[in-house]
């Protein structure tokens, strides 16, 4: 066989990894890695076998001692919310769980996750009471620690049963296997769950089960567990509008168009339930207005304090460099006060701008429902499976993008569904390594401190490294024509500049962390008052500009693959989906 | 095609691995942090730094000695300059004299784990790819061995938890040490004296392994013919006298010294004499037996007691090693070279040369440096077994030599077999220590995954196993049973000492064992040696059973590996097993 043609043939395989198989029992229950453990010979025990579940056991392995040895490492307000959160629904009635404001840290999850956190609650009490003390603010012993951080590891197994699953349906299983040992091992879920502290890994977890459901042809049970994970965490609302219009068009209309009355019927029955099991105590109780104010406070700004690297974060910092520009120039142009103190402020408070029209919340909700559409269309008209997960990538990309106040950790709405589509083609893989780059790097600010800086430096490179290696050459192809050949050179040049990029901002946290230290050296020295203040400002100025060019250079990355994407879901697809559109239906 | 171009790639990813261990394990708690106004390990060595940054070498080994006082050799102390010098540049204040004590900044920190880490990378780390090189070289052993070698070595439980941990720099004279080891295999042997002189310049303690480097040297002076066997003594002696030398310079040389007998300061600080027997519970034979034998109240107190200890301790540790070294001059005597083609024809088995091509023996290492290996383990396990003034964390030298064996050997071997227990065994037997240092997790954790990593499974033993098995299997639940009475009671009043005293008579076995059994090798292997020179080339029958037994007990046997890999690999593995038993195998066959 030809190089050519063995590349082909690779190309063709890899183009149709995400089309289902037909689902049937006896193909979902092979996974299991502990079924297939035992049934192992004995003889092939030694770890260099190519064994299908050692392998998932060596992955799981791996990851659980790099997450156990980061218990003890920097840990966000975050950590404390979550305890409190285990004080509040273990110490308090149901009927105050949205009231009380004993902490800062208020509940502001749906429900779901509340009755989680109740759950959790229990053994905690047994293992340490103070753990559960709704006056024990800022508990941090080891207990509570190994605790929660034990909690999130266990957890997170709703995810790795979920990517095993994924890997017996997929066409390419092989290369199913890489992409979920990938998702496992995510930075992302290292960086925001086993460091700053979250449960992203056990929500991603019920996600991906709903979009497993939905590839094995199970689409009301993908319904239903969505509609469970909107009553676990609010934000996952960014990828309603194409669960909705999917399951719409593909679940309850006929592919004629016709109302599939039954569909219908059972769908609504199963989402209207979750919610009122959801939300059906708090609605007995009257609550609902008070419970809806805790999930959407409308009161916070554009910007989230660190800004996350979406297009506002792009805008925002030409309405900054516009500012200096006039400042300096004296150019005639009017300019915000508000905004001049907003910039010099940095990244505390609200964002308003000097130069540029101030942004309202109407104006984001404007351009996120718009690019939405187009792209809801499209999947109305291609209600296929992968169009589906296309769809349901860039919704949740263009609430990222264009949304008011949204979090840098939002981030992996979109790395964790383009995942599953990364090794489909060439192009495909190359928006995802974009995005995974440029998403990854835009979560580095969420950990300062230097001894976890190194790790998720260290980590992160090793994953792009290992993903790369193992996906790149499976997809490959040659530049069609000139246009992709300068394409992929200024991709290239993007994704190379991350590393001056990370000198650049290591340099300047050392520099910053040597004024910090002689301004704290001179003010011990003497004159306490005088000396701190104007180098404090200072530094805070230099502290601040490394934050806003790792913003601004991942959000290019973001916009650029968020184009890319759309661009090949709305314009190119169909030339791809040869195979994939005979299972409209 | 594609599966070459990821081979090239399995060693970088494995060092990877191992950095981002390292790294993880690094954000956690070291030895004595927070705990003024001593501190621990980790503020001993942030203020040899500090020390060695401020002041002239003669101060180096007497300012303040009551604070962490320099009582490493020089290499250390250089060492420590430079780690020092580089600190400063970035930030002073982390090593400014006498302010910065107990100075434990996150960003301070993050250096001095980075120092551990670089100084892994630079010594340890090449020193490991170097042996896997040396050891499994490429015609006789897949590259997929080398991989599970540096594998087993680099994750070695015990040294990340001490070195990257704890806090200290065993990784660099140990790497010094294996540095050595592949010198002399190499037949670089003034090359070899050096790195370990190196490796004593770094750490006085290994000088455990100085029995058996040395009577190498001897027995390979013994083994080279006429002329060159001098010259090599002579060589050596120069050599390893002048790096002495260098290594002692500023401490006797005048105008860096006030006088030359300034060089007595480092020297008694190096070795204290005037410590106790042990100081805390350590798995060694006289900690083990004060259980039962008082040996203080046996030797009395006072100077009189302590030297009579002292003279024991030596006298045992002498003859715990001395089988080792009479092995290895043995061999060099039975095996000395008297007609070297007939030797070099009988090595070169994969690729024959004409005789008059072959030349002078010096190009390879003598047959016996398969019992350099093992005399390392028997020297060093004596030393900790018996010696005076034993460190819980000295077991790493004895772990070293064992797990080069181990990693070299197949699994199921006993190599293997004694290695994984051993390792297991030495990591628990560091315990509290670790846990005083906040590393139980880490201890867990790591252990676990080595244990996965090379395959071992203590609780897996089935029907018809050796002995070994059924000693690992007793040891781990007795391990695990402390470990969950040390979680449920707390320890009794009367007996503060309960689980560290139980935990030094569970390890104590385990390692006169492993000594036991590394002195057992080492006589076998050095009789299948000293045997084969002794027969001449006459009998075939009598040869192959010497070197089937050559092949049981030598650590560095060749793999009969699974055909499961490549072409190549499979073609390697019929190349060896028509090669075994051939009328052409000898005795360097395990190892060359």
């Amino acid at each position: 066989m030809s190089l050519e043609s063995q590349k082909d043939a690779l190309r063709r395989r890899a183009s149709a990894t995400f089309h289902s198989v037909k689902p049937d029992a006896s193909s979902q229950d092979t996974a299991l890695p502990a079924d297939g453990d035992s049934s192992m010979p004995p003889k092939q025990t030694r770890w260099f076998t190519w064994n299908v579940t050692r392998a998932d056991w060596d992955i799981l392995i791996v990851s659980t001692v790099i997450k156990l040895l980061l218990y003890p490492s920097y840990r966000s307000t975050d950590f404390e919310v979550h305890r409190n959160w285990l004080a509040i629904t273990h110490s308090l009635p149901i009927s105050q769980w949205y009231h009380d404001t004993t902490s800062e840290w208020t509940l502001d999850y749906p429900p779901f996750f509340a009755y989680f956190e109740k759950l959790l609650s229990v053994p905690a009490y047994f293992i340490d009471p103070k753990i559960v003390d709704l006056q024990n603010l800022n508990y941090d012993s080891w207990s509570v620690i190994a605790y929660q951080r034990t909690s999130v590891i266990v957890t997170e197994l709703v995810l790795a049963t979920a990517l095993l699953r994924f890997i017996p349906g997929s066409v390419d299983p092989s290369i199913q296997r890489i992409i979920s040992a990938t998702l496992f091992l995510h930075p992302g879920f290292l960086i925001v769950d086993h460091m700053h502290f979250q449960y992203n890994g056990f929500m991603f977890g019920i996600l991906l089960w709903s979009i497993l459901m939905a590839r094995n042809g199970n689409k009301l049970a993908s319904g239903i567990l969505f509609a469970v994970l909107l009553n676990f965490k609010h934000i996952y609302m960014y990828l309603a509008p194409a669960y909705f219009v999917y399951l719409l068009r593909a679940f309850c209309l006929t592919p004629g168009g016709q109302v599939e009355i039954k569909n219908f019927l059972a769908l609504a029955n199963a989402v209207i339930g979750v919610f009122i099991a959801s939300l059906g105590p708090f609605a007995i109780m009257g609550q609902i207005p008070q419970l809806l104010s805790r999930l959407f406070p409308f009161t916070r700004g554009l910007n989230h304090a660190y800004w996350a690297a979406n297009f506002w974060a792009l805008v925002t910092a030409v309405d900054r460099v516009l500012l200096r520009y006039i400042q300096f120039t004296g150019a005639n142009i009017s300019v915000d006060p508000a905004g001049v103190a907003s910039s010099s402020r940095g990244l505390v408070g609200d964002t308003v701008f000097a130069v540029l029209p101030q942004i309202k919340p109407i104006h984001t909700f404007v351009i996120t429902v718009f690019f939405q559409l187009a792209i809801l269309v499209k999947l109305w008209r291609n209600p296929s499976v992968k169009s589906f997960l296309t769809a349901l990538t860039l919704c949740g990309w263009t609430s990222f993008l264009f949304g008011w106040h949204v979090h840098e950790k939002a981030v992996l709405l979109i790395l964790v569904p383009l995942s599953l589509l990364a090794a489909e083609r060439h192009a495909y893989f190359r928006t995802y390594l974009i995005a995974s780059v440029a998403g990854i790097f835009g979560l580095f600010p969420l950990i300062f401190t230097p001894a976890e800086s190194v790790v998720k430096v260290v980590y992160s490179a090793i994953w792009i490294a290992g993903v790369y290696g193992l996906l790149s050459r499976r997809v490959y192809e040659y530049p069609k024509s000139l246009v992709y050949v300068i394409i992929d050179l200024c991709e290239k040049a993007y994704l190379a500049g991350f590393i001056p990029l990370l000198a650049f901002v290591s340099l300047m946290s050392l520099r910053n962390h040597r004024i910090s230290a002689a301004a704290s050296a001179s003010s011990a020295s003497g004159s306490r008052g005088h000396a701190g203040s104007p180098s404090g400002a200072a530094s805070g100025g230099m502290e601040f500009l490394p934050l806003m060019v790792t913003s601004v250079y991942c959000s290019i990355g973001l916009i650029w693959a968020y184009l890319r994407l759309g661009s090949i879901y709305l314009f190119e697809e169909s030339e791809y989906q040869g195979q994939l559109r005979t299972i409209q239906s | 095609m594609h599966k070459r171009g990821m081979r090239d790639w399995v060693v970088p990813s494995i060092v990877a691995f191992a950095v981002l261990l390292k790294v993880c394990i690094g954000v956690g708690s070291y030895s004595g942090e927070a705990t003024p106004p001593m501190y621990g390990d980790y503020e001993a060595q942030r203020h040899w730094m500090e020390l060695t940054q401020h002041l002239p070498f003669r101060q180096w080994y007497t300012y303040d000695l009551q604070y962490w006082g320099l009582d490493y050799p020089p290499l250390t102390a250089y060492h420590s300059w430079l780690c020092g010098f580089i600190g400063s540049l970035i930030d002073p204040s982390w090593f400014a004299l006498d302010t910065s004590r107990g100075i434990e900044t996150p960003s301070s920190k993050l250096f001095m784990r980075m120092t551990v880490l670089v100084s892994d990378l630079l010594i340890y780390i090449p020193a490991l790819i170097l042996f896997t090189r040396t050891f499994l070289p490429s015609p006789t052993r897949s590259s997929r061995s080398r991989s599970f070698a540096l594998l087993t070595l680099l994750l070695q439980p015990a040294l990340i938890l001490v070195d990257n941990g704890h806090f200290q720099f065993n990784s660099i004279m140990l790497g010094f040490t294996i540095l050595a080891l592949c010198a002399f295999a190499r037949d670089k042997d003034e090359l070899g004296a050096v790195a370990f002189v190196a490796a004593l310049g770094f750490k006085q303690m290994s000088l455990y392994y100085a029995p058996a480097i040395g009577s190498y040297l001897v027995a390979k002076c013994l083994w080279l013919p006429a002329p060159a066997n001098v010259r090599l003594f002579t060589r050596l002696a120069l050599v390893t006298g002048a790096s002495f030398g260098i290594l002692f310079l500023p401490f006797f040389l005048p105008p860096l010294a006030s006088s030359p007998l300034d060089i007595l300061n480092p020297i008694s600080r190096i070795f204290p004499f005037s410590r106790g027997l042990f100081e805390d519970k350590v798995a060694n034979w006289w900690c083990a037996s004060n259980v039962v034998i008082k040996w203080r109240r046996i030797a009395g107190d006072g100077e009189a007691g302590r030297r009579w200890l002292v003279r024991a301790s030596a006298g045992l540790t002498a003859l715990g090693f001395l089988p080792a070294v009479v092995g290895l001059v043995k061999a060099g005597w039975g095996l000395r070279v008297r007609e070297p083609s007939v030797k070099k024809a009988d090595r070169d088995i994969h690729e024959p040369k004409p005789l008059e091509v072959s030349s002078t023996p010096t190009t390879d290492p003598p047959p016996f440096i398969s019992l350099l290996t093992y005399a390392l383990l028997s020297s060093s396990a004596s030393f900790f077994l018996f010696s005076f003034q034993v460190h819980e964390k000295t077991i790493l030298l004895p772990l070293l030599p064992l797990t080069l064996l181990m990693s070299a050997a197949t699994p199921e071997s006993a190599p293997w077999k004694w290695g994984c227990l051993v390792n297991n065994v030495a990591v628990f037997s560091m315990w509290p220590l670790l846990r005083r240092d906040g590393l139980a997790v880490p201890y867990v954790a790591l252990t676990v995954l080595w244990d996965r990593v090379v395959g071992y499974n203590p609780f897996g033993v089935r029907a018809g196993v050796g002995v070994v098995e059924v000693l690992g299997l007793v040891v781990h639940l007795a391990a695990i049973g402390l470990h969950l009475l040390e979680l449920v009671i707390p320890a009794p009043a009367r007996y503060p000492d309960l689980f560290p005293v139980l935990n030094v008579l569970i390890c104590t076995p385990v390692f006169g064992l492993a000594w036991l059994w590394s002195l057992k090798c080492g006589v076998e292997v050095g009789w299948a040696l000293g045997g084969y020179s002794s027969s001449s080339s006459s009998s075939p029958s009598i040869r192959d059973s010497k070197s089937e037994s050559q092949q049981q007990h030598s650590g560095f046997e060749p793999i009969e590996e699974v055909a499961t890999g490549s072409g190549a690999q499979w073609g390697e593995d019929t190349a060896r097993r028509r090669n075994v038993g051939g009328p052409d195998s000898g005795v360097g066959d395990g190892v060359w």
